[in-house]
């Protein structure tokens, strides 16, 4: 009841300074602000998540676009309507506390007032004596308690409902809003993708491709010195060494490719067992914490799994950390992975230190990913997500 | 003969000049790039060039644009075209950039060293060294007409397409050099084609009526 006596009582004040403040209010930024304020205000009433995430609401899931201001005409739209909700819901709740107010005052104090300006209970019935003050007091007090009780919170949730009914996007609004959103971030998906087919394509024609030209050109030339009369012996066996040479960079080259695709591990031992190894590995002390993750899927697993491992690498080397801890959590549809280290901090995407690259990835999946690494430490580096397929 | 070699990676460049050497060739410069290349070209007036289709520094088509550049600049400059992958435009477009030799090959057949030679040589005549990749992707898509062809027709065909002379063919398929002669006789009589000289001109026309025949 007092929340609700609270909320009504504030917007009779907002209505009427909303008419005061007429004039100001046509600054559509400070119109914006203003409707902004109601909405939260009645969202934390009426209990919702919060107001500024409609899209949650329509889908289960968070915008990802982050907070949704009201559109400016319905910040407008709100300007008439508050001042006469205002008005209407919040005056009976004035009067109602204002008379529980005289009779407090009145039933001890009545005989303090002049004869002519008795102070009146029951709208109409001047205090003249003791008895009527001991009756007539706490009997109003009672009656309006009792009302304010069963009439605020009704009103109070009446009023924030029209409140949040003028100033929230019709779901019409927040389906072409999660539209414009999901085709942005296709197109970046996308892109992404791209970029690391290319950059595969690249690896492998570079990298292990040229390689085995190499190789099979000098093998080649081996076959042939190998039958010229007189042999050269050396030559011969210089090229088997290169070619012997070339074959295994080959297939380190061609690990690192593949491992940059889909890490083998995560094949075989799953997202637990892959962290743990690449845990176990880390030049730091690290505790690994890995709650119920459920089904997973494999582009998630390989993302979180690249980000973990890059993450410790840049541990070891840049951060002079003496302990860093891992922890995955999975809520519904967002898993979650937090790693943490007690170094010297200062790690920044424009340091090449890798976080570009997770940044990269993360994106590419919809995901967010957030630094806190200031000057001096700790570090903590937050990569969140989707996976409610 | 003297060769400007046009490759960015060193195993590569360092096993061609190897392989090259040891079959009397004589290489004169090797650029790692499209502008260096054009530098050596023009520098050396070499015999014959091998080109990387990727170069530095967008590793896109550097190389092929680099080599109608340098044929462009150089009349009859005989380009030879490695590639790690099959590409029939790029083999179309060296071949309607007029005059020389050209061949456009998989890098693979470099370790075949004695076809490999074999088609340099052709190449720095002024002859011309297709891929048999690149020409059995041209027939398969040639459609009706080729299906007319026997076996060894198609066999002859896709040898003279890559730049084969007479006695060449003879030679890979083990018949004689009259049996060509009537293979290719019948080959341009059931495709409709004029018979021209052997060599270049006889491999643009088939060339070319793959490409059309494609194009239908």
């Amino acid at each position: 009841m007092g929340r609700s006596g609270v909320y009504l009582l504030g917007s009779l004040v907002s209505g009427v300074a909303t008419v005061l403040a007429l004039p100001l209010l046509c600054i559509l930024r400070l119109a914006r602000f203003w409707a902004n304020w109601h909405r939260e205000r009645a969202s934390r009433l009426l209990g919702a998540a919060s107001a500024s995430r409609p899209v949650r609401r329509a889908t289960g899931r968070r915008a990802w676009a982050g907070p949704v201001t009201v559109r400016t005409s319905r910040a407008l739209l709100w300007l008439p309507v508050n001042a006469m909700t205002g008005v209407v819901f919040g005056l009976p709740a004035l009067l109602c506390v204002g008379n529980v107010v005289l009779a407090v005052i009145a039933t001890p104090l009545w005989w303090a007032f002049g004869l002519e300006d008795r102070p009146r209970l029951f709208i109409d019935v001047p205090v003249t004596g003791w008895a009527t003050a001991l009756t007539l007091g706490p009997l109003q007090i009672l009656l309006l308690t009792a009302l304010a009780y069963v009439a605020f919170p009704p009103l109070a949730r009446a009023h924030a409902r029209i409140c949040l009914a003028v100033l929230s996007d019709s779901t019409e609004e927040q389906l072409a809003e999660r539209v414009a959103v999901l085709t942005r971030t296709r197109a970046d998906v996308l892109d992404a993708h791209g970029a690391e087919l290319r950059r595969i394509e690249r690896d492998l024609h570079d990298g292990t491709q040229a390689r085995l030209v190499a190789i099979a050109m000098r093998l080649a030339v081996a076959r042939q010195a190998f039958s010229d009369n007189p042999r050269d012996e050396r030559l011969v066996e210089e090229l088997l060494r290169d070619a012997h040479e070339g074959t295994e960079e080959a297939m380190t080259e061609l690990r690192g490719v593949i491992r940059s695709v889909y890490p083998p591990i995560l094949a075989d031992r799953g997202l637990d067992g892959a962290l743990t190894a690449v845990t176990t590995g880390c030049g730091v002390p690290t505790r690994l914490d890995v709650g119920d993750l459920d089904r997973v899927p494999p582009a998630v697993e390989a993302v979180v799994y690249f980000a973990v491992a890059e993450t410790l690498t840049n541990v070891t080397r840049h951060s002079r950390a003496t302990a860093a801890g891992v922890r995955v959590s999975r809520t519904a549809d967002r898993l979650s992975v937090l790693v943490t280290d007690n170094g010297t901090g200062g790690a920044d995407d424009r340091r090449g230190t890798g976080i570009a690259g997770i940044r990269r990835r993360v994106l590419a999946l919809d995901g967010t990913l957030e630094v806190d690494s200031p000057a001096g430490g700790p570090t903590a580096i937050t990569v969140e997500l989707p996976c409610g397929w | 003969m003297r060769v400007v070699i046009a490759e960015d990676n060193v195993l590569l460049s360092t096993g061609l000049e190897l392989l090259l050497g040891r079959a009397g060739f004589q290489i004169v410069a090797i650029a790692d790039d499209a502008v260096g290349f054009l530098a050596a070209v023009r520098q050396h007036r070499p015999d014959v060039t091998i080109v990387d289709v990727r170069l530095p520094p967008s590793f896109r088509d550097e190389g092929i644009r680099a080599a109608l550049q340098a044929r462009r600049e150089h009349p009859g400059l005989p380009v030879l075209v490695l590639s790690q992958y099959v590409e029939q435009q790029y083999a179309a477009e060296l071949l309607s950039s007029t005059g020389g030799g050209v061949g456009y090959l998989l890098k693979d057949r470099v370790s075949r060293v004695d076809e490999f030679v074999d088609a340099l040589r052709r190449v720095a005549a002024g002859g011309t060294a297709m891929d048999p990749d690149v020409i059995a992707q041209l027939v398969q898509r040639a459609g009706d007409p080729i299906a007319a062809l026997t076996p060894r027709e198609h066999e002859v065909l896709a040898l003279m397409a890559q730049g084969h002379d007479n006695n060449a063919i003879a030679a890979q398929l083990v018949i004689t050099d009259n049996g060509v002669h009537k293979h290719i006789g019948n080959i341009f009589a059931k495709l409709g084609l004029a018979v021209t000289d052997s060599g270049h001109r006889r491999v643009l026309a088939v060339l070319a009526y793959l490409n059309a025949a494609r194009a239908t």
